[in-house]
């Protein structure tokens, strides 16, 4: 048994890669669909939405680049797809060079879903250089930010940034972040300044780090990973990606969680093992063996 | 005069600025409003000169690893090809993406590599877990069950068979990380205010280059 154990806790990291690779691909192919509950920091950004008046200005900064597409690109397809449900004038735009072309993409396709017309009912800035400079321009002069918008038109005569010469006159932002800057950036230099409401969609590893943030009101809601994202595409009614992803990242989460309990199983079997894992001299994490592994 | 433009001078500088932005936050009056306005933009302007000089400095490292034929040095010259083609194209396009050769370079090589890049994580997560993740320890066990529970939790798959596992999983997130992540940002905060105001009094002068 010991023997066994041992030999297993050697396991060839390929058949790891295998292990994950079916489980993400089985589930995608056949969706079981399990019930997903709300968590209350998602239902918080999708009520503020729903609480919009027709016509409110809504700023969604795609602050995100290709690396973090399959988690970040379903909140967008979702929360443009409900903003303009709600008929709210849609101001795209993003903070990463990286993710201009994808946020483009996704605000006009969507925008052109719902028969919705360019530089009337939506338009998108594009990305102008500065990082978190930018939140500030844009903060005193959004025009001096943004002179044109990514089509080249002049941001002051588009229709649909009517009335809006600041921040200030915006009455949502979300900025869906992979990073920084994103949505710290974004309460740093706008909110705590220029007053509008600010929620944030963020990566599954950021999310814990802005929980701080949701419980002091300093974003009034959050949505994270895939599972935030499915969450929301069930509150709209509008099952997408996210959802389908989901049941690939439950197989995924069961295969690792084995993975463990059978590595922590084989570990407190091989006794000897554990004295050489403490040692370093042997296998443990980082040697040469554990690498060639 | 070499010493003043050097040392004395970024230090008044850094000085006024400093002093200047921290009081401007207090007063909206409409004078200061306009000066941020107008230091909103100087400071785009400054940033479009570090991406040159961050281009500048990429182009050098690499360059030196091509002259020195040192290990991987095909690896550096794969940046330089692709950067100048990135940029020959992306000029020629008029940094227009829809049907152009940009918008292909942007879509078929680094949309897919940075996805593929992200996409390998979860492969190298989950081996890690199985050799790595171990109770050795009191507070390694205490981590280790955290972790499952939170990767129990967070799946439908999990709140399916456990009911329980979302809420508690809920819980860790918004009391047990919220404190501790709490605790971690009022001391970078706190160690961030100490560190600017050691900069604008010029206690703290590393930054000038270290030549003090």
């Amino acid at each position: 048994m010991k023997d066994l154990a041992s030999k297993l806790l050697r396991m060839d990291r390929r058949v790891i890669f295998i292990l994950i690779a079916l489980a993400t691909l089985i589930p995608l192919l056949r969706p079981i669909g399990f019930p997903i509950r709300i968590s209350p920091e998602v239902k918080q950004v999708y009520d503020y939405i729903e609480s919009l008046p027709p016509g409110s200005v809504f700023l969604l900064s795609l602050d995100f680049d290709p690396a973090s597409k399959p988690e970040l690109y379903p909140m967008a397809v979702a929360l443009l797809n409900h903003a303009f449900k709600r008929n709210l004038r849609v101001v795209g735009m993003t903070l990463w060079v990286t993710g201009t072309g994808m946020a483009e993409k996704v605000v006009s396709g969507i925008a052109s879903e719902h028969g919705k017309r360019r530089g009337v009912d939506y338009t998108f800035l594009g990305y102008s250089p500065g990082g978190t400079n930018v939140i500030i321009n844009m903060g005193q002069d959004l025009a001096a930010a943004f002179p044109t918008d990514h089509y080249g038109e002049r941001t002051a005569d588009l229709p649909v940034m009517q009335g809006v010469t600041s921040l200030r006159q915006v009455n949502y932002v979300v900025s869906l972040a992979a990073g920084t800057p994103g949505v710290e950036s974004w309460y740093l230099y706008g909110k705590e300044k220029y007053g509008f409401e600010l929620g944030g969609g963020v990566t599954a590893v950021i999310a814990p780090g802005l929980y701080p943030f949701l419980d002091t009101g300093q974003i009034n809601g959050l949505i994270g990973g895939l599972r935030g994202a499915a969450e929301y595409e069930t509150l709209i009614g509008m099952k997408g990606k996210a959802v389908a992803g989901m049941d690939a990242q439950s197989a995924t989460h069961f295969i690792i969680i084995g993975l463990i309990l059978l590595c922590n199983l084989f570990y407190f079997l091989t006794p000897r093992m554990r004295i050489r894992s403490f040692t370093g001299t042997q296998d443990g994490p980082g040697s040469p063996q554990e690498a060639r592994r | 005069m070499t010493l003043f433009l050097r040392r004395t001078f970024p230090l008044i500088l850094t000085f006024l600025f400093g002093v200047a932005a921290a009081l401007q936050y207090y007063i909206p009056h409409p004078v200061s409003e306009a000066a941020l306005t107008e230091v909103s933009v100087w400071l785009r302007i400054i940033l479009g000169f570090a991406m040159i000089l961050g281009i500048a400095s990429l182009s050098h490292v690499h360059y030196a690893k091509i002259r020195m034929r040192t290990a991987g040095w095909g690896y550096s010259l794969v940046v330089y090809l692709s950067m100048a083609a990135t940029v020959v194209v992306g000029v020629w396009s008029r940094g227009q993406e829809e049907g152009t050769g940009f918008g292909w370079i942007y879509t078929y090589a680094l949309l897919a590599l940075q996805g593929t890049m992200f996409a390998i994580l979860g492969f190298f997560v989950a081996s890690a877990a199985f050799r790595a993740f171990r109770a050795r320890s009191k507070e390694a066990a205490v981590l280790l069950l955290a972790a499952i529970l939170m990767m129990f939790g967070r799946v439908p798959l999990g709140e399916y068979l456990i009911p329980a596992t979302g809420p508690m999983a809920g819980w860790l997130l918004n009391v047990v990380n919220t404190a501790a992540r709490r605790g971690i940002l009022i001391g970078i905060s706190l160690g961030g205010i100490a560190m600017s105001v050691k900069i604008i009094f010029g206690i703290e002068r590393s930054y000038l280059g270290g030549r003090d």
